[in-house]
Formats: C-alpha cells, sequence, structure tokens
C-alpha cells in the first residue's frame, strides 16, 4: 500500500507538466432556473475519448491539443447543446441545457442516451435525480429518495415504519448520509415513516456501495451523498404540495440574476391536530408532529469565486399528556467557496457544522427527569479538482472534523427518584489525507485509484477504563483537555478499472477498504432516536472492511436499456455486538456492555432499467448472505446476521398513459430477516420463559407489498405547473410482519401463543403540487 | 425507555397496527432442567424447585424431577439437606435465612452437581403503595414508595399477589444505578391493565443480589410482548446455577405492603 501512494505521489508531478494542450472549462446549468447540472456530460466531438462529467458544482474542465472542435453537452432530460469551440487558448465556456420540452414525464420519455454506466470505472454507484422519484409510489404520497432507493439492487429496506437501510450486508449505522457535505446522524422522522430530505430542496442523490471514491471516509458500507438545490437565479417562484399528513412550501429567486439564488423549502407535519379533537384530557393535550427548514443561498463573486451558504434544521416532537416528550432533530450548516485556481484546477473549501441532539422529559407529579443528549461535528474539508488531459484527472484534498459527544446529562429535582448525572463529553478529531487519480491508458480501459489516509485522534479530558471479560473495569487512566489518549491510523486504498468490451458494453472490478470511528450502539429491533454514537477508544476498535466487486455492464438498443450484473464479497472486522441485558443509556461504562467480532457479506445483484419510452422503469434483484461471529454466540460460529436476505426484488413500472396522466407501481419481495425464536419453554417464579437454543437460527415470514400511484397533470406552463398524485401502499393489503411477540394465551392459562403484529395495510393517500 | 412508549401514540393516531396469531414452525431443544431456589430472611421453610422445559406449543405442565439430592448451607456451619415433599419440590428443615449471609445450593442430579451462590442483602423497607392511571388509557397500575440506601448498590425486585394468587405476568426489577440514595417512586406498568378497583394487592419488595437482578432483568428483556417491545437478540438470561441448568437461586429479603385497589 505505502507503495501505491508513493508512486501516486510521484505521478503527480509528472502529470502536471502535461503540455501544449489548451483546455475549455465552465459551468453547465439549467437555462430556465440557472440550477447547476451534476454530471452532465461533455465531450469534443472530434476527441470522443475527452469525454468528462461536470462535478457537484457543475463545473467542467477539459483539453485538447490546438484546433476546432464541436464540444457536445448532454444531461438527463434536457436538451443535447453543441458548440463549436477553436482552442487557440484557454477559453471559459459556461453553457446552459434547455430541459427537454418543459414537461417532467417528457423527461424520462427523452431520456438520457449516454453510456456513462458503461464506460465510467466507478462501479456501485447509483444516481437519482428528483425528477426521476416523482412518480414511484410511496407510503403517505411524500415523495421520499431515502425510501426509493431501497428499490435498487443491493440495498435493502429496513422494514416498515423505518428510513434505515442496509447496503450489502452492512448495518444502518455504516452508510454517511450527508446533505451538501454535511453528516446527518438521523435520516428520520416520526421514528422512521419519513426521511429528513424534503425533495422539493433537494436537487441530486448519488448513492455509491461499491468502489467509495477516497474523497469520502468514516463509514464502512456505504455512502448517500445527497446535495440540495441552488435556488433559481433567473426568476422568482413559489412551490409546494398539500398532502393529507404534511404541506411543503418553497420559495425561490435570485439574488442577483444570474450570479446568486436562494431557496427556502419548509414542511410540517398535521396529523396531530386530530389530536387536539380527542375527547380525552391525556389524548388532547398530546403531541406528535415534526417540522423542517432547508435554506441555501449562493452567490458569484466574479468569474473565478462562488460563495454558498446551506442549512438545515428539523425538529421531531413527540408528547403524552403533559407526563413525557421527546424532541430530537438535526441541524446543519455548510459554508462553501468554489475557486477556479486556473481552467484545470478547481478548489472547494467548506466549513461544516453538524448536530443531532435528543431531549426527553418525563414528569410524573412529583417524579421528574430529564436527559440531553447530542453529537457534534466542526468539519473543515479542502477538495482539489486539477483536470490534466483527457480522460486524466486528479483529486486531492485534506478532510478535518472535530467530534463532540453528550452521552448524556440527566437533570432531576429534588423529589425526583433520579439523581441528577453529568456523563462527561467524548471529544475526537478525525482527519484524513486523500489522492485519486483517474486515468485511461488506452480507449478500451478508464481506472481510477486512489488512497485515503486517516487519523483518528480520541482525545481527553475524561477517565479511561479498561474492563476484564465479564465487563468490570480493572483500571482507569485520567486524560487532561486536548490531551491524546489513542490514535488509530488506517489506509484505506480504492481501486476501480473498466474495461470496455465494445461500445455498449464493458466489465468492471473494483476493491475499497473502508474504516468507520463513530459507532451507534443499538439494541432494539430498529433504530431509535434515543440511540447513542460513541467514538472509537482504547476498547472499541475502528470497524474496518474490505471489499472487491466484479461487473459486467450492457446497455441495449442505443443505450435505451441498461443491464447490469455485479459480484460482491465483503469482509468486515471489529464489528460490534452487545452483552445479554446490555444498558446503553446513560452509561458512564457503556463499552463494559460490549463484545466484538467479524462480518462477511456477499452476493449478486442483477439490475436491469428502461430508461425510455411510455413504459419506463427497473427491475433490481440480489442474491446475498450476510453473516456474523461473534465470541460467545452461537457457539463462536458463523451466523446470519439479522438483515441476511437471501432474495430481494424490486420492480417499478412508470406508464405514461397520456399528457395528463401517468401511472405507476412498484412490487417489492424478500426474504424475511434472520430471528431468534423459542425452541421450547420452563417455568420460572410462576411465569412463562422461552427457552432460546440458537441466534438469528429462525426466519421471518417473506415480506411482500405492491404500490400504486397515479399522477393527474394539470395546466403546465414556462412559469406555473401543478399535479395531483393519488396512491395507494400496499394495494392487496399484504400483513407483513413487523414483529412476532411469544405470549400466554389470554384465552387459555395453558397454552402459548404467537402473535404477529403488522404496520400498515392499505395506505392511501392524496397529495396536491404546484408551482408558480 | 421503551420505544412502545412513544411508537403507542404514533400507532393510536394512524390506526396502522394490527395483530393476528400465527402457527410457527418451531423446534423442539431436548428437554432442559430448571431449578428455582430461594432464601428469605422471612421464617422458612424455603423451597427449591425442579423442573424440565418442554415444547413452545405443548401445555404449560412443567414436569417436576424427582430424586435429586439438594442441600443449602449457609456459610456459617449450617447445612440443610431438602426433602422432597412433592414431585419436584424441596423444602428446607431448620435453615434460617439472615441478611448479610452467603448462601450455597447445590443440586445433584444423575452424577451431575449443579451450584449456585446468593447473597442477602441488607433489607430496605417497602413505605407505601398507590395507584394511577396509565398513560393513554384507563387502566390503573401501581405505584410503590421507598427510601434507596445511600453509597450501596442496590437490586430490587416486586412480586405481586392479587387477591392472594401470585401475579405471574410480568417481572418487576429495579437497580439504583441512576438513583442512589434517592427516595423512589417506581410505577410497576406493563402493557396491558393488571389491575382492577376493589383487588386485594399485596407488594413485595424484595431485596436481590447483582446476579439474580441480571438474571431477571435479562428474563423481563426476554419475555416482553408486543409490536415494538422485542429486543433485537432475545437470549437465556445469564444464570448464577452452574453446569447448564437454566432457573436461579435468590437469597433475598422482603418487606410488604397490602392495600385496596382504588
Amino acid at each position: 500500500m505505502q507503495r501505491l501512494l508513493s508512486t501516486t505521489l510521484l505521478l503527480v508531478p509528472f502529470l502536471l507538466h502535461a503540455q501544449a494542450r489548451h483546455s475549455v472549462s465552465g459551468t453547465v446549468r439549467d437555462a430556465a432556473s440557472g440550477e447547476t447540472l451534476i454530471g452532465a456530460s461533455i465531450l469534443l466531438l472530434e476527441q470522443p475519448r475527452s469525454a468528462v462529467l461536470s462535478n457537484s458544482f457543475g463545473f467542467y474542465s477539459l483539453n485538447a491539443p490546438p484546433g476546432t472542435y464541436k464540444l457536445i453537452v448532454s444531461f438527463t432530460g434536457y436538451l443535447n447543446d453543441t458548440v463549436a469551440v477553436s482552442l487557440d487558448r484557454d477559453l471559459t465556456l459556461n453553457v446552459q441545457l434547455n430541459g427537454a420540452g418543459g414537461q417532467l414525464q417528457e423527461v424520462v420519455v427523452t431520456g438520457n442516451k449516454n453510456n456513462n454506466n458503461v464506460t465510467k470505472p466507478l462501479m456501485g454507484v447509483q444516481k437519482l435525480s428528483v425528477t426521476e422519484i416523482r412518480d414511484i409510489p410511496v407510503i403517505f404520497g411524500e415523495k421520499d429518495i431515502m425510501k426509493t432507493i431501497q428499490l435498487l439492487p443491493g440495498v435493502q429496506a429496513a422494514g416498515d415504519g423505518n428510513s434505515g437501510f442496509y447496503v450489502r450486508g452492512g448495518s444502518i449505522d455504516q452508510n454517511l448520509i450527508l446533505l451538501d457535505g454535511a453528516t446527518v446522524y438521523d435520516p428520520s422522522h416520526l421514528l422512521g415513516f419519513f426521511s429528513v430530505f424534503n425533495s422539493d430542496a433537494i436537487k441530486d442523490v448519488t448513492l455509491y456501495k461499491g468502489a467509495i471514491p477516497a474523497d469520502y471516509g468514516g463509514r464502512l458500507s456505504s455512502v448517500l451523498d445527497v446535495k440540495m438545490n441552488d435556488g433559481n437565479s433567473k426568476d422568482y417562484s413559489a412551490s409546494g404540495g398539500i398532502g393529507l399528513i404534511d404541506s411543503r412550501l418553497t420559495l425561490e429567486g435570485p439574488i442577483q440574476k444570474d450570479d446568486g439564488s436562494f431557496i427556502v423549502s419548509a414542511r410540517r407535519t398535521y396529523a396531530d391536530l386530530f389530536l387536539k379533537l380527542s375527547k380525552d384530557t391525556n389524548t388532547n393535550k398530546s403531541s406528535l408532529y415534526f417540522y423542517d427548514l432547508n435554506a441555501k443561498a449562493n452567490y458569484r463573486l466574479g468569474s473565478k469565486d462562488h460563495l454558498y451558504l446551506s442549512g438545515y434544521f428539523g425538529q421531531d416532537h413527540l408528547g403524552f399528556s403533559n407526563s413525557f416528550d421527546l424532541t430530537y432533530g438535526n441541524t446543519t450548516a455548510t459554508l462553501r467557496w468554489n475557486h477556479i485556481l486556473n481552467s484545470r484546477l478547481f478548489s472547494n473549501t467548506s466549513l461544516i457544522y453538524s448536530k443531532y441532539n435528543y431531549t426527553i422529559g418525563i414528569n410524573s407529579g412529583s417524579n421528574d427527569i430529564g436527559i440531553n443528549s447530542y453529537i457534534k461535528d466542526l468539519h473543515f474539508k479542502e477538495d482539489l479538482e486539477y483536470f490534466i488531459s483527457q480522460g486524466n484527472k486528479v483529486n486531492f484534498g485534506v478532510d478535518v472534523i472535530d467530534h463532540t459527544i453528550s452521552p448524556g446529562v440527566i437533570s432531576a429535582s429534588g423529589t425526583s427518584s433520579f439523581n441528577p448525572l453529568n456523563i462527561p463529553n467524548k471529544h475526537a478529531l478525525e482527519s484524513a489525507l486523500y489522492i485519486s487519480h483517474d486515468l485511461s491508458p488506452t480507449d478500451k480501459i478508464n481506472i481510477n485509484y486512489g488512497v485515503r489516509a486517516g487519523l483518528f485522534t480520541v482525545l481527553g479530558p475524561g477517565t479511561f477504563y479498561r474492563y476484564d471479560s465479564s465487563g468490570n473495569a480493572i483500571d482507569s487512566s485520567v486524560y487532561s483537555s486536548g490531551k491524546t489518549v489513542i490514535n488509530y491510523f488506517n489506509l484505506e486504498p480504492r481501486f476501480s478499472m473498466s474495461y470496455k468490451l465494445t461500445g455498449s458494453s464493458s466489465v468492471k472490478m473494483a476493491y475499497a477498504r473502508t474504516t468507520q470511528n463513530l459507532h451507534l450502539l443499538s439494541n432494539s429491533t430498529s433504530s431509535n432516536p434515543t440511540d447513542v454514537w460513541i467514538p472509537s477508544s482504547n476498547n472499541v476498535k475502528p470497524e474496518v472492511a474490505d471489499q472487491v466487486s466484479l461487473g459486467y455492464y450492457r446497455n441495449l438498443k442505443g443505450n435505451d436499456y441498461e443491464l447490469s450484473a455485479e459480484v460482491y464479497y465483503r469482509d468486515m472486522q471489529n464489528q460490534i455486538d452487545y452483552k445479554n441485558g446490555a444498558q446503553l443509556i446513560a452509561n458512564t461504562t457503556v463499552e463494559s456492555q460490549l463484545v466484538y467480532g467479524k462480518g462477511r457479506a456477499y452476493g449478486l445483484e442483477l439490475y436491469a432499467r428502461k430508461k425510455v419510452g411510455k413504459l419506463t422503469g427497473w427491475i433490481s434483484y440480489t442474491l446475498s448472505r450476510t453473516e456474523r461471529q461473534i465470541a460467545g454466540i452461537n457457539d463462536d460460529s458463523w451466523y446470519p446476521a439479522t438483515q441476511d436476505r437471501t432474495h430481494n426484488l424490486s420492480v417499478v413500472g412508470i406508464y405514461k398513459l397520456n399528457k395528463k396522466w401517468t401511472l405507476s407501481a412498484d412490487f417489492v419481495y424478500y426474504t424475511g430477516n434472520a430471528v431468534t425464536w423459542p425452541s421450547g419453554k420452563y417455568q420460572v417464579d410462576g411465569q412463562i420463559a422461552y427457552l432460546y437454543t440458537e441466534r438469528n437460527g429462525y426466519r421471518m415470514p417473506a415480506y411482500n407489498r405492491l404500490d400504486f400511484s397515479a399522477t393527474l397533470q394539470g395546466r403546465k406552463t414556462k412559469k406555473t405547473d401543478s399535479y395531483w398524485i393519488f396512491s395507494c401502499y400496499n394495494v392487496y393489503g399484504r400483513e407483513n410482519p413487523y414483529s412476532i411477540s411469544f405470549e400466554q394465551d389470554p384465552g387459555d392459562a395453558s397454552k402459548t401463543q404467537a402473535i404477529q403484529y403488522s404496520l400498515f395495510r392499505w395506505v392511501p393517500s392524496i397529495s396536491y403540487n404546484f408551482k408558480f | 425507555m421503551k420505544r412502545s412508549f412513544i411508537f403507542f401514540g404514533l400507532s393510536a393516531v394512524l390506526f396502522l397496527s394490527c395483530q393476528k396469531t400465527v402457527k410457527l414452525s418451531l423446534n423442539t431443544a431436548p428437554p432442559q432442567l430448571v431449578i428455582e431456589g430461594q432464601v428469605t430472611n422471612t421464617p422458612g421453610p424455603y423451597t427449591v424447585t425442579i423442573s424440565r422445559s418442554v415444547a413452545f406449543y405443548a401445555d404449560n405442565d412443567f414436569p417436576g424431577v424427582s430424586g435429586a439430592s439438594v442441600l443449602i448451607s449457609d456459610g456459617q456451619g449450617v447445612t440443610d439437606s431438602l426433602t422432597e415433599t412433592s414431585t419436584g419440590s424441596y423444602t428446607t428443615h431448620v435453615l434460617q435465612g439472615k441478611p448479610g449471609n452467603t448462601y450455597t445450593l447445590s443440586v445433584r442430579l444423575n452424577d451431575t452437581t449443579y451450584t449456585a451462590e446468593s447473597t442477602m442483602p441488607q433489607p430496605v423497607a417497602l413505605d407505601s403503595v398507590t395507584f394511577d392511571n396509565a398513560i393513554g388509557g384507563n387502566s390503573l397500575r401501581a405505584q410503590v414508595y421507598f427510601q434507596d440506601p445511600p453509597d450501596v448498590k442496590n437490586y430490587y425486585q416486586f412480586i405481586l399477589f392479587i387477591n392472594g394468587s401470585q401475579f405471574t405476568k410480568d417481572y418487576f426489577v429495579f437497580d439504583d444505578r441512576l438513583s442512589d440514595g434517592r427516595y423512589i417512586t417506581q410505577k410497576l406498568q406493563m402493557d396491558s391493565s393488571y389491575l382492577s378497583a376493589g383487588q386485594q394487592l399485596k407488594v413485595n419488595l424484595q431485596c436481590i443480589d447483582l446476579n439474580v437482578y441480571n438474571y431477571f432483568n435479562q428474563l423481563a428483556q426476554a419475555t416482553s410482548t408486543g409490536a415494538f417491545n422485542t429486543t433485537a437478540a432475545p437470549a437465556n438470561p445469564s444464570t448464577n446455577i452452574s453446569n447448564g441448568a437454566y432457573g436461579y437461586f435468590s437469597a433475598h429479603t422482603i418487606s410488604s405492603q397490602t392495600v385496596t385497589v382504588h
């Protein structure tokens, strides 16, 4: 690995001296709104290998020997633009693309005819634009990117009533979820019924599950990179939606025409208003809602600099009578400065703040208790992109995050049953240097390789314990403020490569090592707002994963159809599990409650997508296995992880009936979770206790569901738009098990029985959406 | 804090949850030996019961195990050899429980000896019992009051008797991890209603040792019921009995109050 790093570093100066070429660079935007377009394809017709994609800020740069060329810019759902360029010097060329016919549905019809999926080396990458997900049915009619990505291959839903997802056998906390670069620690609202991402404020979503690029780090399984809209820089507009559960409103417009814009988007649910109508005094004093706010502003300072400021604030509130309330939410803020150092060197500097906190208040007469907890990041990131020559690019940068975790502060009055308690904050510094290089040594081969060198520093102040095998503290060391407790250094090589077999087919392979130093402690069936994050420490080692994957990609009928097959194998070290009866909340010695082990996951993912025509959609199928080996569990042998699902099938179909109606449906089927059920019972103190013989030895019944949705397009002009969405979740009312509980039969004291609980049957919804 | 608490309201509002009985295909483990033994600070005799596990779908009829040789010693020179008074039920003769003593149980059966140890904590007195309505419903539940002694770790178990018969639908345990030295108000709550006005309720406040607390705390987690209470990985509780037997051996103190439910 050391060698790969030094080779890369040696290569850089050589590459920087590529000569006698001129570059053309600029920003690609939507002609109507001025929004930058991420991932647009730019190429010189006479130099087919010159193709590049615009970066996260719409910037592109490519270069070629002096001459006259035709520059072609294309992007999903937009008309191609061709510009004649005369490369006798370095040029700046900003491009504005017009939407295809201006009709969203027709976007899908016109489609993206490029074959980036075949030619780019990155594998295990899925990109979705918000327009693509509009027609996919979801629960409560609220389009939701978190639910939509769960229909993609290799991504598994955690289940009904849960926004969490598993990627290639990883657990929920092993996904890095970013909103404009800021970590979102809990991406769910209302305990998972909704995600925090308001799709009106979202521009682009990319999920990396295989070859994670070197500029991302910190989680084991995947990166979900969500980017917010910049706002319309041409004109003011308002858009929104009214649904049964919530309403949304977005305002956007120019700060200065073409040079700056803003967008503010807000949502609130109002299901709890019905509680107020209740006659029951406990119920009508209860509350249950969330709201969130996305805001972003950007301003261009001259031709080389661009500033972006964006933020998110969301809060959930659950309260019962006057005796219990829980408030939780995320706050993020991102300040970014894009600077074009020269036509080949693009710099992005980010200052990011991110916080997740929860507060619980319990009040019952004189017995009261309040619990506060948070995790807070201050994050600096510098990314540089150097466009060397055609197909030849270097990304490098530095990434430093200061983490502060407050595991819990308990406040209680003098008459409370509880003592006030302040569990000391935990501090850690997560820093990394990365470099990656894209190159295409021949017409057929594209390579991306790189390395991320990460250092995780656990800092004082604090008392750090060591534990014996039964979890008793055997000694402790006290560290003063800022003192280093332990350093973990990890080198993470990343490599991916594509080999073009024909113009429309390729094979790709990838290897990636990832590490994770923040761990979410959760021992319930699904994630809770009160789950605790802990950093690596003297006891908790960094989680490490190595993944290899291999894939075959084939486009048919001029890229109208995309087919792919990928196989992967992932090995995971230092995985965390919990002791029997582990006490995770407000525990100063929480690390004594943990046990460690290994994981492995492997599988085959098949994906077929039809991108154009009246009928569009995809089929995704995953055949996989996910296993764990934890000391002391199942005689130390490998056993299926909870999320081990042999089969996982999603089918999504969108049919454009006519100019007014679009119909869509999705079908989901997957093998039930591996679960622990009793293999007998016995009596303790006159009560029935259940006898367990092994962890995860049984299977939940298979999950399946069909959803349906119909979109009625209202009158649409260049400026205004409106549409209705009618949908039904779980059309045939399948009672998918949420949990199965073992209980005494209330009707017959001599028997025990298994009770299956299900959440959703037939959830119909209507929403009205507008823009003017 | 239980997730159910939060979810209760959510599912109530959205009317989404539904339930049904399902017949699962469950394996049956070979019958396992279950030993339950208690020594208390109230006058003896004390009982040790030995039984075996059965299949999940079998009747709740747990066969007693005869012919074991059962001894309890108090670490102060007294060793009581128990007599089998009915099938699987063994009682003491001379032993008298006393706080501070460490008791050792030894059960010999078919050439295997199962042993356990438990230390009887100092007693804590139960002050009073009141009743209140559970959140979100009209079901009555008991609330107990007592003073936790400062600077010692205390572990408590509550045993309920309704109209004279032991309540066997839930395990109630409490520890002073976050409450050391406080005057404790503790709700004895479960998912469904279990009390009605007019009943005679007797509450035993038992001071138990750490191992017994762990046993019942884990048992309570593994046997919790309802849509949202099931833990991700239920397991057999860690017992203080050696050699693979199930059950527990507890030396504990008892302080009681009897009240009429209102």
